[in-house]
């Protein structure tokens, strides 16, 4: 089994198979190291929330090989370092906010002197602290998401577990969550999250993987990961010179508003020195140079397309006798 | 233990946030209320706070029929139906969404990814659910111990027996319910298939009841029967060693007479061996239906019978009974009058399938029934039906410890 020194969550072969014949994970092996922000990304049925689940034990994997701070997965008592934020939950519609805190942090064995101060800790850091005495069946998916977000810290987790957390949220809320994700990292604690939102993962990710049919088809640092499409794209008035046909790292593209893009690829800004100057000596007028790189959502794309095809869902087998694919 | 009591609160929270829960309470005060509107007097029975009058020379105030009526009243009737009947369907439809609620997507995962084991949640869950019938049971068995002392001034810590008997009873139906919520998730199904499982038992145990005392009525008949032709042969026997004597004596006075009587005698042996025939033939169609329904009600939780323990034990050193009350033979003339039709059946045999001999043989056969029941223990009726509850329970508690969520 592979071991990372600080990875928090290490796992590796996980299976999972539905009722016999639907296999939602087929062997997914995985590292979260300690103090990071980690995404998890995936198409629909990709088996997200499958993985999710069987770290907290919500689902019994077919076969898991790994552990969770320290200890296998499935050690009930190391679930009280962890907090869990599931897709659309729902919690007990005649429970004041205060109450929905107070409830699930004394199921994580939160001892009841040190639930008060929490609760209130937890719903200011939320921006709910005014609707604390009130029943949440009357807020709105905003509201129950970051009540949802402070039962989940309620326990003080060295990891956190996101399943959608921004889900419903509105713009400035988002924005919140961002920054408050930022500086729970900044506390040392470890955030695993799962979500659709590429452009929010992105901004907060420190290394992300792609679960694709029930495998995990890329994983690393967005940088590692999409170094490969570095590039330059410069956008010239007019045609390219002549002189710079030869280039064999450059691609020139007519873009048919009388200029044309040329695309150089590589990350090294010296390397580019000596076309602008080649240009310049050719008297084109630039106008714009801009490094450009692959975007979450590109990799999300490339990694989806090279599972074979987009037809999202999880893996149907025929029906076998055992648990795993 | 944080945890447990985390449940049992959040499991009391949900049960005070329905609306079935202070319903079912108001009407138990009705109820309550109600049984403070009637009492005794010098007179007799006045009932709604004494704006009606009923002079009887039987219950008055502080004669043992009077209480044992009046506590009677709370453990025969109130108990048996309200608490027995209705209130035990308001409980169901309150607590038939326990488990489909707590185990519907979203709420599940929230829960089952608490450091606390499954077994701790299915067992602290359960006992929240039987926390909707402690509640109402105990307030309801309070109001009745102050209303009882304050009309009969018979202070009777036997009413909070009612505590532990209904919320047994009620968990023999809740296990049920639990087993199809944690299987269907359904609240619906749930709910309909526990009525249905208890009105299956109910009639079960009514039919069987039913068969058991034509059973014991048929023996009795059957018995009566060979007895009245065993008295026949006897006679006829006797005819013709009379006859028998006065033909070797050689007398002729009397001999017609014998005659005639052997002839009377046997045509009545005929046909008590006939009608005998036919009472051991209903007797013999009757027992192997006994049989199944016995098997049949052998797994199956005595709801009734558990309801009705509280009966037995509120009356227990009384020297009248509620039973005797409700069929009348607490009355020394009806007793007298009773004794007097039971010795004059001594001559039944001449009125084979007569009134007098059916009805005779129905009260023998109810009382057997008493007698049965009676002779059942308290501890082999709750023992076995909480036996069926452990079963059920354990299948759900395994599908629901196993089961992905």
């Amino acid at each position: 089994m592979l071991m990372s020194r600080n990875a928090v969550i290490s796992i590796d072969h996980v299976h999972k198979t539905f009722k016999r014949r639907v296999h939602a994970l087929r062997g997914v092996s995985m590292r979260v190291h300690e103090g990071e922000i980690f995404g998890l990304l995936g198409p629909n049925g990709a088996g997200k929330s499958t993985l999710v689940k069987i770290l907290m034990t919500v689902i019994r994997p077919g076969r898991l090989e790994g552990t969770m701070l320290g200890k296998p997965v499935g050690h009930k008592p190391t679930l009280r370092q962890v907090g869990y934020l599931p897709e659309h939950h729902r919690f007990p519609g005649y429970l004041k906010a205060a109450q929905v805190l107070d409830y699930f942090a004394a199921l994580s064995g939160v001892r009841r002197s040190l639930r008060r101060k929490k609760t209130d800790e937890m719903l200011e850091l939320v921006g709910m602290s005014d609707w604390a005495r009130l029943r949440i069946s009357g807020f709105s998916k905003g509201m129950l998401q970051r009540i949802g977000i402070a039962q989940a810290l309620m326990n003080d987790p060295k990891v956190l577990l996101l399943d959608e957390p921004t889900d419903g949220v509105d713009p400035v809320g988002r924005r919140e969550i961002r920054d408050l994700l930022l500086r729970l990292r900044e506390q040392g604690h470890t955030i695993f999250i799962n979500s659709h939102l590429l452009s929010e993962l992105e901004m907060v990710c420190d290394r992300v993987s792609i679960m694709v049919k029930g495998r995990v088809s890329m994983e690393g640092t967005i940088d590692d990961l999409t170094s490969a499409s570095k590039r330059y794209e410069i956008i010239v008035q007019g045609e390219a010179p002549s002189s710079i046909a030869d280039n064999k790292d450059l691609t020139i593209e007519s873009l048919g508003d009388s200029s044309t893009k040329l695309t150089l690829m590589s990350s090294e800004a010296e390397v580019v020195q000596p076309l602008i100057d080649q240009l310049r000596s050719a008297s084109v007028v630039i106008r714009s140079i801009e490094p450009v790189r692959e975007s979450l959502e590109d990799l999300f794309m490339r990694a989806v397309q090279a599972a074979g095809d987009s037809t999202p869902g999880a893996v149907m087998g025929k029906k076998s006798g055992g648990g795993q694919a | 233990m944080t945890a447990i009591f985390a449940i049992l609160v959040d499991s009391y929270r949900a049960l005070k946030a329905q609306k079935l829960f202070k319903t079912v309470l108001v009407l138990s005060m009705l109820v309550i209320v109600g049984y403070a509107s009637f009492g005794f007097n010098d007179k007799g029975v006045f009932l709604f706070f004494g704006a009606m009058q009923i002079e009887t020379e039987y219950f008055k105030a502080g004669t043992p029929l009077a209480s044992t009526l009046y506590t009677g009243i709370f453990s025969a009737f109130i108990v048996s139906l309200w608490l027995g009947w209705v209130a035990t369907i308001l409980a169901l439809i309150s607590t038939s969404s326990i488990y489909p609620q707590f185990l519907s997507a979203g709420s599940v995962e929230l829960v089952m990814s608490k450091p606390i084991r499954r077994t701790t949640m299915f067992i602290a869950k359960y006992i929240g659910g039987l926390l909707f019938v402690i509640l109402q049971v105990g307030l309801f068995c309070l109001g009745a111990f102050l209303v009882t002392g304050w009309r009969i001034g018979e202070w009777n810590p036997a009413i909070f027996l009612a505590i532990p008997l209904v919320t047994v009873f009620f968990s023999y139906l809740f296990c049920v319910n639990t087993l199809v919520g944690v299987l269907t998730r359904s609240t619906l199904v749930a709910l309909l298939f526990t009525l249905l499982f208890w009105f299956l038992t109910f009639s079960v145990r009514t039919a069987d009841d039913v068969l058991n005392t034509f059973q014991f009525q048929a023996e009795g008949m059957v018995a009566v029967q060979e007895q009245t032709l065993e008295t026949a042969r006897a006679q006829l026997v006797g005819f013709r060693d009379e006859l028998e004597s006065l033909e070797e004596s050689g007398t002729e006075s009397g001999r017609e007479y014998y005659q005639s009587q052997i002839k009377r005698m046997e045509v009545i042996v005929e046909e008590d061996e006939a009608l005998l025939q036919g009472r051991q033939d209903a007797l013999a169609q009757l027992r192997p239906w006994v049989t199944v329904l016995d098997v049949i009600r052998w797994p199956l939780p005595e709801t009734q019978r558990t309801i009705g323990l509280l009966q037995r034990w509120v009356d227990q050193g009384k020297s009248v009974t509620m039973n005797d009350i409700l069929t009348g033979r607490f009355i020394e003339e009806e007793q007298e009058r009773l004794e007097a039709e039971e010795d004059t059946s001594a001559d039944i045999g001449r009125e084979r399938g007569g009134w007098k001999e059916r009805r005779q043989q129905r009260r023998e056969a109810e009382s057997r029934m008493i007698d049965r029941e009676e002779d059942v223990s308290a501890a082999s009726i709750i023992g076995w039906s909480l036996l069926f509850e452990l079963v059920i329970l354990i299948l759900a508690w395994w599908i629901f410890v196993r089961r992905d969520y």
